[in-house]
């Protein structure tokens, strides 16, 4: 009951903050000198009708609070506009939303699958030459830009021809039977995840070793092995459920970044996502799908982070008689 | 110490590996070099002509005989299309593909520029007549006859009655009234311009749409008509006219298009075309993707720039394309001054008292013309692959005035005419005027765009050679288009246009001089009656005779005149024109390129022969 009333009071918070992001995102955008029009504009065949009609429909002749006004009464009703192309926002976004998805859970999924292990092997067997090797690689995962590890990946695809210069399917997709597209989809997921994965894998391996070494040297920890409980129990029963709050958090973070999170490394591999669609837009100051994705990236921080702490609230007595 | 160990150790893998991933490119030693149009080479490209088989009007291709089957793969930069309705296209790349769908009545002989039958058997101009007579029993891809109730309804119903993208609409009116469209039999239609009005004929190469499937979306009105055959249409839906039909949308990675197969062009045996199965447009973002998946083998065309040229001209020696010049672009580049004497709402002077004197002064410009390096440029921004430019019709043009000649940069030229006009000169070399004003003056370009910066840089070392102060500002896009078309406030800017090889008056907005692209000289809402300056009135004159003339030879001696106008008068420096490169595999047969169709215009005679 406690714990219920506490989320709604966090979903209640969370308006206002929608209210001011909103606001803060659409009058930085219409108040920047990027016009819709321009490419229009300098286009000799382009009559003065059409510039009129267009500037019309697109509602940028009015001031902006009332264009504001007017984007926001349709988002609380759940529409969310239709982008400059007349095209609507939510199919757009619907199309993109599912590949990205596929993209960023297949890394999460595998980054904690092999980085938790890693680096609790890594804390337990600290200082080890293991624990160095280690430390060296995700040293490096951590410090080599996405974007730049992504272009050395394609053009290995490139001199190499093993893997498709990015996209997601190969242009006979559609006259496959389901393994060979199952296959065909694998085949061009490899390099974009080999990317995100090592990144997130060298965060995450760290944070684990980290957190896990601060509480090894506790005194609890000191205790029960002096107790003579096996070494074993000692780390997972004792340890473990100690060191992973801080990761729950991350957890979160990690929910936030699940429609976000990859934009770049899917720009390079020209990666069918929602990462391509929104930077284009932006480009176009294409004012409804940037405003509905920017308020998507804010529900999702809001909510990974609720998330975080409900678990935390589960896991981590303290908190729970604290609040 | 162990740790240094580790550390060379990892160092050493990843270096490893990362020598084992890259092989050297190909160095390239080669200068580039002045490309001319010798260079280009000229297919002898045989056309198609009409005959009929079985009482049916087919148009039959005079090129090679091929194989069937097969998947040419090409790509597109950006988003790919809004919409596959050609009469909602707006962009490049809709109108592209809903180009390849439909066929207009007409079309553009690739080769001299002449309009053609297309869809159309045969057509006769008589003044303000045009008869058009279509083919006899071709049909769209369901089945159904194409007849002269697609053409009216086409004309009538969806152009004239204004719906989607109306810049076609907007185009034919002809003081206020538009031309009329008739049915005289089931294949026979007449069109009548209120005046007689040259461009029409090359407008009737708006695609034509089967009445049977539009004609219920456009009785729903506008409303659904602009959402109409749009990229989220069940491709089934499409019934068309053209060589393919859309097969299959995904966005952000690729339209596939597949062969009509009731297609009314057929080869010597009388086989219908095209050869080809499919077309496949992958939507890549950027140009280095499209190059990447080019040298990856996913793709077997690519248009190349700049330093890609060289690199791809040494590689094409071993390996499966060839790459070919297409002659110049229809893009021009230029350097335009403010010569605007006008006054904004609150009474201050768009462009001060003290510069306007500078820029309207013809001798001023002719002197600033002939400080530019344009050979100089050609060779150091463009790689060699452009060709420099002095009239605003590109160097493809079927209209451009030959009688122009090209001259080299002539300081001394300069120099001379700045004197006339009473400019001198201080001991240090600055340059004042009759008024002991320093010139000094801004030059804009669009940020971002390194090609026009460039040209940009060394426009300011040509104009501080005569001793004036140049201050170059890049600024964002959206912005300068403001300060253009809108704030005025500007004092000398380059940019570039996109023209057309084949009809001038495409480019009244910009000579026309209440047009709403007439940069030199903006006149905005308030100021259209303001006077117009001497040469001005000319250029009025010529595009709106230019218009009415209905043959070729009338039209061009117009035509010419405002390109000497331009020509000696300098409102728009012209700097040059970009020459298209393209790089195709060698597999494909059939290939004429023409500097007016590109590299594939005669998609459904193409084939594919494998070694």
């Amino acid at each position: 009951m406690q714990i219920l009333l506490y989320i709604l009071k966090r979903i209640l918070q969370t308006i206002p903050l929608l209210i001011i992001v909103s606001l803060i995102s659409f009058f930085i955008i219409r108040l920047s000198p990027v016009d819709p029009l321009a490419e229009l504009r300098l286009n000799p065949s382009v009559s003065k009708e059409t510039l009129q009609a267009e500037t019309q429909r697109l509602g940028l002749d009015r001031p902006i609070i009332v264009q504001y006004g007017k984007w926001a009464k349709s988002f609380v009703k759940g529409d969310l506009g239709v982008t400059s192309n007349g095209e609507k926002v939510s199919t757009k976004l619907a199309e993109r939303i599912p590949n990205t998805l596929l993209l960023t859970i297949i890394v999460i999924f595998l980054s904690w699958v092999v980085g938790i292990p890693l680096g609790i092997v890594a804390a337990v067997n600290w200082k080890t030459p293991f624990d160095r090797i280690l430390t060296v690689l995700t040293s490096i995962g951590m410090a080599i830009p996405s974007f730049f590890f992504a272009v050395l990946l394609l053009i290995f695809a490139v001199k190499t021809g093993w893997f498709p210069v990015g996209g997601l399917t190969s242009s006979n997709f559609a006259d496959m039977s389901f393994s060979q597209k199952f296959l065909d989809i694998t085949h061009h997921l490899i390099l974009p995840v080999t990317v995100l994965f090592t990144l997130s894998l060298a965060g995450l391996q760290r944070q684990m070793r980290g957190n896990l070494l601060d509480v090894l040297d506790s005194d609890y920890v000191k205790f029960a092995r002096a107790k003579g409980i096996s070494e074993f129990k000692v780390i997972f029963k004792h340890a473990l459920r100690n060191a992973v709050n801080p990761l729950i958090t991350l957890l979160g973070f990690e929910f936030a970044g699940l429609l976000s999170g990859a934009a770049l490394t899917e720009y390079v591999f020209q990666y069918p996502g929602l990462g391509r669609l929104i930077l284009e837009a932006v480009l176009k100051s294409d004012i409804n799908l940037v405003m509905a994705s920017l308020m998507m990236g804010a529900v999702m921080l809001i909510a990974g982070n609720l998330i975080a702490d409900i678990l935390l609230i589960i896991t981590d007595p303290r908190i729970r008689n604290g609040s | 110490m162990r740790r240094v160990i580790y550390v060379i150790l990892a160092i050493l893998i990843i270096l490893g590996v990362a020598k084992s991933c890259l092989r050297a490119d190909v160095a390239n030693f080669d200068k580039p070099e002045l490309r001319d149009k010798a260079d280009t080479i000229f297919y002898d490209y045989p056309g198609q002509k009409n005959v009929t088989v079985n009482g049916v009007d087919y148009l039959q291709s005079q090129a090679q005989l091929g194989n069937f089957g097969g998947t040419f793969v090409t790509s597109t930069i950006g988003e790919g299309p809004k919409t596959f309705n050609p009469f909602n296209a707006k962009d490049n790349i809709s109108s592209t593909m809903s180009e390849i769908m439909y066929d207009g009545l007409v079309t553009t002989d690739v080769v001299t520029g002449e309009t053609i039958p297309k869809l159309a058997k045969s057509f006769t101009v008589n003044g303000c007549e045009y008869i058009i007579h279509l083919r006899h029993g071709i049909k769209w891809s369901d089945g159904k006859p194409i007849t002269a109730d697609d053409v009216v309804f086409t004309w009538k119903d969806i152009i004239f009655g204004g719906y989607g993208n109306t810049s076609t609409r907007d185009s034919v009116v002809i003081d206020g009234k538009l031309p009329t469209v008739e049915k005289l039999d089931n294949y026979t239609v007449k069109f009548v311009t209120p005046k007689p009005f040259a461009p029409f004929l090359r407008m009737l190469s708006s695609p034509i749409a089967p009445k049977h499937i539009f004609e219920p979306a456009v009785k729903r009105g506008k409303a659904y008509f602009d959402g109409y055959l749009s990229t989220n249409t069940n491709p089934k839906e499409f019934v068309t006219s053209g060589a393919f039909r859309i097969k299959e949308y995904v966005p952000a990675q690729r339209a596939v298009f597949e062969k009509n197969p009731n297609y009314y062009v057929i080869n010597k045996k009388d086989e219908k075309l095209p050869y080809l199965d499919r077309i496949v447009y992958l939507i890549v973002g950027d140009i280095n993707n499209q190059v990447l998946k080019f040298e990856g083998g996913e793709l077997d065309e690519i248009s190349l720039q700049g330093a890609n040229v060289a690199r791809f001209k040494e590689m094409e020696k071993h390996s499966d394309f060839k790459v070919y010049n297409i002659g110049p672009d229809t893009g021009t580049m230029y350097i335009a001054m403010n010569m605007n004497n006008r006054k904004d709402e609150k009474g201050k002077y768009y462009v001060p008292k003290i510069k306007q004197k500078w820029f309207r002064d013809k001798n001023f410009r002719q002197a600033v013309d002939f400080a530019i390096d344009r050979d100089n440029m050609v060779f150091n921004i463009a790689n060699g692959l452009a060709q420099p430019l002095f009239t605003p019709e590109t160097l493809n043009s079927i209209f451009l005035n030959k009688n122009l000649k090209p001259y080299p940069k002539d300081l001394n030229k300069s120099l001379e005419l700045l004197k006339k006009s009473g400019f001198y000169w201080d001991k240090t070399g600055k340059l004042f005027d009759k008024s002991k004003n320093r010139v000094e003056f801004d030059l804009y370009t669009n940020a971002g765009n390194t090609e026009r910066e460039a040209i940009g840089v060394m426009v300011k070392q040509d104009l501080e050679d005569l001793g004036m102060k140049v201050n170059f500002k890049p600024v964002e896009f959206n912005s300068l288009v403001n300060k253009l078309m809108s704030t005025l406030d500007w004092d000398m800017v380059i940019m570039g246009f996109t023209g057309s090889p084949l009809e001038p008056n495409g480019g009244k907005n910009v000579w026309l001089s209440d047009g709403t692209l007439h940069i030199f000289n903006q006149r905005l809402e308030k100021d259209l009656n303001s006077p117009r300056d001497g040469f001005e009135t000319k250029l009025d004159e010529m595009f709106i005779k230019g218009a009415l003339a209905t043959d070729f030879k009338d039209r061009k001696k117009y035509y010419d005149e405002y390109q000497a106008i331009v020509y000696d008068e300098k409102p728009l420096i012209y700097i040059y024109s970009p020459i298209r490169i393209a790089a195709l595999r060698n597999k494909f047969k059939n290939i004429y390129p023409t500097s007016l169709g590109g590299v594939t215009h005669n998609i459904e005679e193409i084939y594919i022969k494998e070694k």
